[in-house]
């Protein structure tokens, strides 16, 4: 049935191009930044850039297996495979801790962390369930069921526990709501409880997961700037506090959203942008102004303790350094990035953001943006961030042109993972997200993540390259 | 049901972030990336400031004066300090374990503290990582008992310092002393760290910038745990250290050392030039003290107290400072103002009218030689009334205050009334009376020179210091012209300052020095002179006496106190190598009887390099007089 032309055919060279181009100047950085003057070469396996060039190698090689078998494969087998990873993430309970978690599964000397793979396994079977049925067969157990496959690898994560990848996780979410997922009946029952208001749908319910992941951030984003210890001056003298900062970004967010949606929405839909920008904004005021209000209200020990996850922690006075702070890991990155300037400070000229100095810990896995930006300034960030939404709208792209709704679900799956993991690592090193461990995709030192995005992208090539071959 | 319209959603939730993004990355890495950059700058470079050792010391033979002395603090580090037993590091400096402890507490509250403007609060910013003093300035032999045990105790290091020291002992109040800097200091000038050394005294403090030198910066990159990673750029921006060449002295620090020894047990000074260059040979302030016992802040806390309590004031520079009255000395000038006013004749004769002013028995002065040989009082009481009076005016009283201003000018020409521009701090300008003084003190029009008569022997509102008498005896050598007394002959190989170069002249012509010069002879080495006890075999000294009464105010009453003993002098009197003041406070008797011999053995150490006038020595040395016991 298939023809053998597919293969070159019909394949998306501008992913792959992406995937080059993020690959390439990861390695890139990860060299610059753990640069061994005693080892130069960038193929020499005892410093990480030379690692890093082998789990590439590694990972182009899985990528054109994958490539190369037959992709019915991986839907009929979607089960076991999901299996295979849940049972790594019970083995992996029993590993020895690594920095406090149980992530790493060891082979001699090399370990893998499966929750990574984990990733893949539940975006095959989640896509594999979710073509078994249509929209109109949608009901509570069919959710029920897809909701399963996420949360259960996602219990195992947070008994090793990996906060980050467990957060990831939840981007399957967006991808049950593109696909119909709708807390409406719900929402519809309890509205429709209050007498005379008889309502057929609501948009809360409609697009609950994105809006509660929107109040969520916002939650976070509010908590987060009007708290942190760093403080601007807009002009000498004259300090602004968090608050009114917070308010002066929703005007430009909700001017922003507003000419977004109304480019991007139908002509007939505009006057939705214009509800549901001004619903939104007046329900992010009143929101932050909550926040603020239960925040204050809180005992010290708790505020204490939500300022410590969020990392805007302030070391007391007088007990010496605020250097040692818990805000050190996000305002040392941050530091990296500003400093950084316009054009940056120049290839392996980072001071800030680099092993050596060390000021920026983890900075080749977790905070690897901070090297890239403090050497590429804001030229260079912007082209990654550029880069990195270019990628996904590729992949959304792709999505879309789909015939079927397994190669969608799929589709979606790796758009939203991509998404969660650009947007907490970028986020986290520019002081808008709580810091949360999760690489860059592509770009990040690691070979479990390399290997894993290399999958799930190739995955997508050879899901795509086939499309037209499927009736469905 | 279609649920296409929701991948917007997804596309904007993409976009959106974006933006956000963008828009905080351009306000951090282009609006505010200065803030950033400067944030930078604190964690990761570390500017490194090396101070170079301050200049070393030479006198006129190149005898090093001053030069560094190596030390060592003990350095603490809290971080390494591992199973630290304070017993026995108690026992190893000889402190016990709570004195440890003690040190520790204070070293952690104390040490480093700083202003920080954000809470307004001095605050400490002691950190367990970085180095602190345990104990400062501990001698070679001291850190040799104590360096050979501290690998036993992780967290001491030893850190070399260096400081000043003094191997001739002499010249204290020259040389001044260094202390640390104090906060306004290091407001002042950036140079100054706290801890730092700032000359505080003498030399030390007049060239403490050519003292410093110039200070190397390096500028490194540190890493989170303050280790050093690497130079800044390749040392672009590094600038190296220069320490001063030395700093050479016109002290003869022998004739320095021996005026010393002349001066001890007695109060008083010595002041010798250089007439032909104005560098000063020897400053002697007597009584003095062993500049070394005011090096390190353990000596300066002990000895410096002392130093002040002493009611001899060790500390007084003397020579600089103590305004006396000049007495007879004075009347040299007297003699130059009158002949170049042309009242008098180098051949005018004045008797010795007893009736004046009281005077010794002598040969009728002649001539002004004579006059100056036999230190007539009524003759220069003459001689001042001529230029004071000179019938200017019809009043009398008129006619003093413009007679006194021609005179004060004269005087200032000389040095006197004004303050010297001579390298050292404490310079004092002693007295010249003017016509606004006396306005001032009697009343205008209510005195003239009947009133003001003692100012003519160097009496009265008349007050010199030392340098400035000295400087006379200069001007005397060189017939007319000094240079500006000072201390520093070259720096960094590059000769005085400009100012010293510059020749002054008198208002008096040389052509009348002669006269006066002559007299200055006769009275050392002729029969009638006053100062038979300055003689040296072999030298043509010229010199002149001067007796100095004073009094105390004791209990509201004017006690009359001994004499002042006053000697000036040049030699030889051709091609004059040094010229000489000498005072000796209350020494009885005049100025023959003990400023004379003084002056006269320095000179003779100077220009013989020894002395064989061992009685004449002998008798100054065991003099003992006008001490506070």
């Amino acid at each position: 049935m298939r023809k053998n032309d597919s293969i070159t055919g019909s394949f998306d060279w501008i992913l792959f191009g992406l995937y080059i181009v993020l690959v390439v100047f990861g390695i890139t950085t990860i060299y610059s930044v753990t640069y061994n003057p005693e080892n130069p070469s960038i193929f020499s396996f005892s410093e990480m850039y030379g690692r890093q060039l082998f789990w590439v190698g590694v990972s182009l090689f899985l990528g054109l297996l994958v490539f190369l078998i037959d992709s019915d494969i991986y839907r009929k087998f979607s089960i076991p495979i999901y299996l295979f990873c849940l049972a790594l993430l019970v083995i992996v309970l029993f590993m020895p801790p690594i920095n406090g978690a149980r992530a790493w599964l060891g082979f001699g000397s090399f370990g893998i962390q499966p929750g990574e793979f984990a990733k893949i396994g539940t975006a095959i079977l989640l896509s594999s369930y979710m073509s078994s049925f249509n929209v109109k067969q949608q009901n509570g157990r069919t959710v029920l069921v897809s909701l399963a496959i996420i949360v259960v690898p996602m219990l195992l994560i947070i008994l090793q526990p990996d906060a980050g990848t467990f957060v990831v996780f939840t981007a399957f979410f967006f991808v049950m709501y593109r696909e119909g997922l709708t807390f409406d009946p719900i929402v519809l029952k309890v509205v429709n409880a209050i007498p005379g208001v008889k309502f057929r749908s609501t948009w809360l319910g409609t697009h609950f997961i994105p809006i509660l992941f929107v109040v969520i951030f916002l939650l976070i984003i509010t908590l987060i700037i009007s708290h942190t210890t760093l403080t601007f001056e807009a002009y000498p003298g004259e300090e602004f506090s968090g608050y009114w900062r917070m308010f002066a970004a929703l005007v430009v967010t909700a001017l922003l959203g507003y000419l977004i949606m109304r480019s991007l929405f139908p002509k007939r839909e505009a006057r939705r942008a214009l509800i549901i920008t001004i619903i939104g904004f007046s329900m992010s005021v009143a929101l932050t102004a909550t926040v603020h209000a239960t925040f204050e209200s809180l005992p010290p020990h708790q505020k204490t303790r939500i300022e410590l996850w969020l990392g805007i922690y302030e070391a007391e006075e007088g007990t010496g350094n605020v250097d040692d702070g818990a805000d050190y890991n996000r305002f040392r990155a941050m530091t990296a990035v500003g400093s950084g300037g316009f054009t940056g400070k120049g290839y392996r000229e980072a001071s800030i953001a680099n092993t050596k100095t060390n000021h920026v810990p983890e900075c080749e896995t977790d905070f690897i943006f901070s090297p890239w930006a403090e050497e590429r300034g804001f030229l260079g960030s912007i082209f990654l961030v550029t880069v990195y939404i270019f990628l996904l709208l590729r992949v959304i792209t792709i999505a879309e042109r789909q015939r079927s709704k397994y190669n969608r679900v799929y589709a979606y799956s790796v758009a939203m993972i991509l998404f969660y993991h650009f947007a907490v690592n970028v986020g986290m090193n520019i002081g808008l997200v709580p810091i949360i461990g999760i690489p860059l995709p592509l770009f990040s030192y690691g070979g479990s993540s390399m290997m894993a995005f290399s999958i799930m992208i190739f995955l997508l090539l050879k899901l795509d390259s086939q499309r037209k071959d499927v009736l469905n | 049901m279609n649920f296409d319209s929701r991948k917007y959603v997804i596309i904007s939730f993409f976009i959106i972030t974006g933006l956000m993004y963008g828009i905080k990355l351009f306000y951090m890495q282009v609006v505010d990336t200065d803030t950033w950059k400067l944030e930078a700058q604190r964690i990761a470079e570390k500017r490194i400031e090396i101070t170079p050792p301050r200049a070393v010391v030479f006198d006129r033979n190149g005898n090093k004066v001053v030069e560094n002395k190596t030390y060592y603090n003990l350095m603490m580090v809290e971080e390494d300090m591992i199973d630290f037993d304070t017993v026995a590091f108690g026992k190893l400096i000889g402190m016990t374990k709570s004195e440890v402890l003690e040190r520790i507490e204070e070293i952690k509250d104390g040490e480093g503290k700083y202003y920080n403007p954000h809470t307004k609060k001095k605050q400490s910013n002691y950190q367990r990582i970085r180095r602190y003093p345990f104990l400062k300035e501990l001698t070679t032999d001291e850190m040799s008992k104590i360096a050979p045990h501290l690998d036993g105790f992780k967290g001491f290091y030893k850190e070399v310092t260096s400081m000043r020291n003094y191997p001739y002992k002499s010249g204290a109040n020259i040389l001044g002393y260094l202390a640390e800097v104090n906060q306004a200091e290091i407001d002042r000038d950036k140079f100054y760290k706290p801890a730092y050394k700032i000359g505080r005294a003498g030399i030390e403090k007049t060239y403490e910038k050519e003292f410093r030198g110039e200070k190397g910066v390096k500028y490194i990159v540190t890493s989170a745990r303050q280790n050093t990673v690497g130079s800044f750029e390749d040392g672009k921006f590094d600038t190296t250290a220069v320490q001063s060449k030395g700093i050479v002295l016109g002290l003869d620090i022998d004739l320095q050392a021996y005026g010393e020894k002349l001066m001890q047990n007695k109060k008083g000074c010595i002041v010798a030039i250089e007439p032909s260059s104005g560098e000063i040979l020897a400053m002697v302030s007597a009584p003095t003290y062993d500049p070394n016992i005011l090096v390190g802040r353990k000596n300066i806390n002990e000895h410096y107290p002392k130093l002040v309590e002493d009611l001899n004031k060790p500390l007084f520079p003397r020579p600089l400072a103590s305004e006396y009255m000049p007495g007879s000395t004075f009347k040299l000038i007297q003699a130059l103002i009158g002949m170049q006013e042309e009242v008098i004749k180098p051949s005018t004769g004045f008797p010795c009218n007893k009736s004046v002013v009281g005077c010794h028995n002598h040969a009728y002065a002649t001539s002004v030689t004579e006059a100056v040989k036999h230190s007539c009082n009524p003759y220069f009481y003459a001689v001042t009334r001529r230029i004071i009076q000179q019938g200017k005016h019809k009043s009398s009283f008129k006619d003093s205050e413009i007679g006194i201003d021609i005179w004060a000018k004269y005087m200032h020409s000389f040095g006197l009334g004004v303050k010297l521009k001579t390298d050292i701090y404490g310079l004092r300008s002693g007295n010249i009376p003017d016509s606004k003084y006396y306005d001032h003190w009697r009343g205008k029009g209510q005195w003239k020179f009947s009133a003001i008569q003692s100012i003519s022997i160097g009496q009265g509102e008349v007050q010199l210091t030392p340098l400035q008498l000295a400087n006379v005896a200069s001007i005397m050598a060189n017939r007319g012209w000094f240079y500006t007394p000072h201390f520093v002959k070259s720096i960094n190989g590059q000769g005085p300052r400009r100012e010293y170069t510059v020749k002054n002249r008198t208002m008096v012509d040389s052509k009348y020095f002669p006269y006066v010069v002559e007299g200055m002879r006769r009275c050392v080495h002729e029969p009638g002179g006053t100062a038979p006890m300055a003689r040296i075999p072999g030298v043509v000294t010229c010199g002149k006496t001067g007796t100095v009464e004073n009094f105390k105010l004791v209990n509201g009453r004017l006690i009359k106190r001994p004499n002042h003993s006053v000697f000036i002098a040049f030699a030889p009197m051709d091609n004059p190598k040094i010229a000489i003041a000498v005072f000796v406070e209350n020494a009885g008797g005049g100025g023959g009887t003990w400023a004379a011999p003084t002056a006269s053995l320095v000179i003779e150490k100077y220009l013989n390099g020894e002395v064989k006038s061992e009685a004449k020595e002998k008798r100054i040395l065991d003099a003992k007089l006008s001490l506070w016991q």
